[in-house]
């Protein structure tokens, strides 16, 4: 299934978590370094466990990732 | 007259008083069995920690009359829930007086004897309308709290048989939710005072069901883990949802008059350690698990008449590697198998394995994906993983033999690729065995995905038969005790699958 990061397109497996979106990207999802957030269309939070929906719209917000959750 | 006009204003003002009644809706999702507090990536402290979230909950249930519910995904995940197949937080959900939980699609990863036999631990009811042929799941619960009658629906995501493993959700049914919910909406809105839906599908999903469904007053969510501070509202819909893993803990406070909501205050409270005193009986549940864990993880679970070499693996073909890679080939079905090396950080020595050896071995949440891949991708994912000798990337497959030449320009190393004693064949379709980090792009094998792209934009079968294998519900580290366990003694050793060629 399709998914959209910022727009850009991002195939994945039925079941796959906002995790494996990061690691496509290459994003960090290990180690010491912090992932950027990652947030819905309407601006919410996801767990990096968050199962997505076809079509899923998601939003990269590295600009918070010192303050942490 | 003015007396009798004061007595009546008086009498009005008492009955219109009686008629507003405070319940809470206390609620968490997607705990996967984090009991231990933790500190998640990018954390400056440490969240969660199922003890202290039970004090918060028992504070909050003794100041309004309340519900407890479990959002789904509860009971696999995190090792302290896994060895125990869900048993120890259906445990812990029943000491924390749980009142009702919606199964999410991780509750059938350890199959469904083990979830009926949950289902019958439980003393919480546990909830499923669009789920058919699973007993012990009613499609409702109505109970009366604070003189509120509640009706509570339990509704599925509509991805659960595709979610976890097929083999867990045979022979059972799964009804649309939307249709589902508004069929029971239907049914229980004149006999309750609030309609609750319990739901494993989502916040976008949840979002579309308010407006297909807006009977529902309430939606308390799972699934996308989606960190909701405050209620959403959707008509007159408030959806909620609380994150993941224990790490917040929602509440809903509703005052409802003649089954309206007059008024409603919803929050998350994230659950800190630092913050507050456990509960004890719940930390010493936690303790008790905890304790067994170790217990279980330390014993025997086979015999290696080898040293299982997993430190040469990001340099060389290691009997480790083959082991993995065979195991993860075997059970996917699939004619080859590639693993990353970084996915390997232990050795095992020779003699006794305990599982923590296997654990320490293979400590990453990976599980096992099948994809089908052309030959001229396989070669392309060989090429990028040859070229990353030394790192993570390096490969270590089942299933063929590939030499390489390391001196080679980077993008030029792969020499020769053999599957299964045959050349690769450029155009040929092969079932690929990986883990989902590699099938996801990890480790820069954007081969994976893109192959996944064009597998599922062209309708998701190759020759008239699906090829995909994806079982998001059992770690490759399990799958590997499994295997010790059924094939010990183990030995394994360095066959010559990948050669490395010395050219100047």
């Amino acid at each position: 299934m399709r998914v959209y990061v910022d727009g850009r397109p991002v195939e994945i497996l039925p079941g796959m978590k906002v995790r494996h979106v990061l690691i496509q990207l290459g994003l960090c999802v290990e180690g010491p370094e912090e992932p950027p957030l990652v947030r819905d269309q309407w601006g919410n939070l996801l767990g990096m466990d968050g199962t997505l929906q076809e079509g899923a719209l998601l939003f990269l917000d590295h600009k918070e990732k010192k303050e942490g959750p | 007259m003015s007396r009798l006009i004061v007595l009546l204003f008086l009498l009005i003002s008492a009955v219109s008083q009686a008629e507003t009644r405070q319940v809470r809706i206390v609620h968490f999702n997607d705990f996967h069995g984090f009991a231990q507090a933790h500190r998640p990536l990018g954390a400056q402290e440490e969240l969660g920690g199922v003890a202290w979230l039970a004090a918060r909950v028992r504070q909050l249930r003794q100041e309004v009359p309340s519900l407890f519910l479990a959002a789904g995904d509860m009971i696999q995940g995190d090792n302290w829930a896994n060895l125990f197949k869900g048993e120890s937080v259906v445990r812990l959900l029943n000491q924390m007086g749980l009142d009702a939980m919606v199964l999410g699609n991780h509750e059938f990863d350890f199959g469904q004897e083990v979830l009926r036999q949950r289902i019958q631990e439980a003393r919480f009811q546990v909830l499923g309308a669009n789920l058919e042929g699973l007993q012990g799941v009613l499609p409702h619960l109505v109970k009366e709290v604070g003189g509120i009658k509640v009706g509570i629906v339990g509704i599925l995501g509509a991805d659960t048989p595709v979610t976890t493993h097929p083999r867990n959700v045979s022979g059972l049914g799964f009804l649309d939710p939307a249709q589902t919910l508004l069929a029971q909406a239907r049914e229980l809105s004149p006999k309750v005072d609030l309609l609750v839906a319990l739901t494993h599908c989502g916040y976008g999903v949840d979002r579309e069901l308010a407006s297909r469904v807006p009977q529902v007053q309430v939606i308390v969510g799972g699934h996308s883990h989606t960190r909701l501070d405050r209620p959403a509202l959707v008509g007159n819909t408030i959806i909620l949802q609380a994150w993941e893993h224990g790490k917040a803990l929602g509440i809903l406070d509703l005052w409802l008059e003649d089954r309206k909501i007059t008024r409603w205050e919803g929050r998350l409270e994230e659950i800190r350690p630092s913050a507050g005193k456990p509960d004890q009986e719940v930390q010493e549940l936690v303790e008790h698990y905890s304790n067994k864990l170790k217990e279980i993880l330390g014993q025997v679970i086979g015999h290696s008449l080898v040293d299982l070499d997993g430190e040469k693996v990001r340099t060389q073909e290691t009997n480790l590697g083959n082991l993995v890679a065979d195991v993860l080939r075997e059970v996917a079905g699939a004619q080859v198998a590639i693993i990353n090396a970084g996915s390997i950080r232990k050795s095992i020595p020779k003699g006794p394995i305990s599982m923590e050896q296997v654990y320490g071995a293979l400590p990453f949440d990976n599980y096992v994906v099948g994809l089908p891949l052309r030959g001229s991708q396989l070669w392309e994912a060989l090429e990028h993983g040859v070229s990353g000798k030394g790192g993570g990337r390096f490969p270590q497959v089942s299933g063929l033999r590939i030499s390489y030449a390391a001196s080679a320009p980077q993008g030029s190393r792969l020499r020769g690729v053999l599957v299964n004693g045959r050349p690769l064949d450029p155009e040929a379709t092969y079932l690929v065995a990986t883990n989902d980090f590699l099938a996801a792009g990890g480790d820069g094998y954007k081969g994976f995905p893109r192959a996944l792209g064009e597998y599922q934009q062209a309708g998701g079968a190759l020759y008239g038969k699906s090829f995909l294998y994806s079982d998001p519900g059992r770690w490759v580290r399990d799958i590997l005790v499994e295997h010790i366990r059924k094939a010990t003694p183990i030995f394994a050793s360095v066959q010559g699958r990948i050669q490395e060629l010395e050219e100047r």
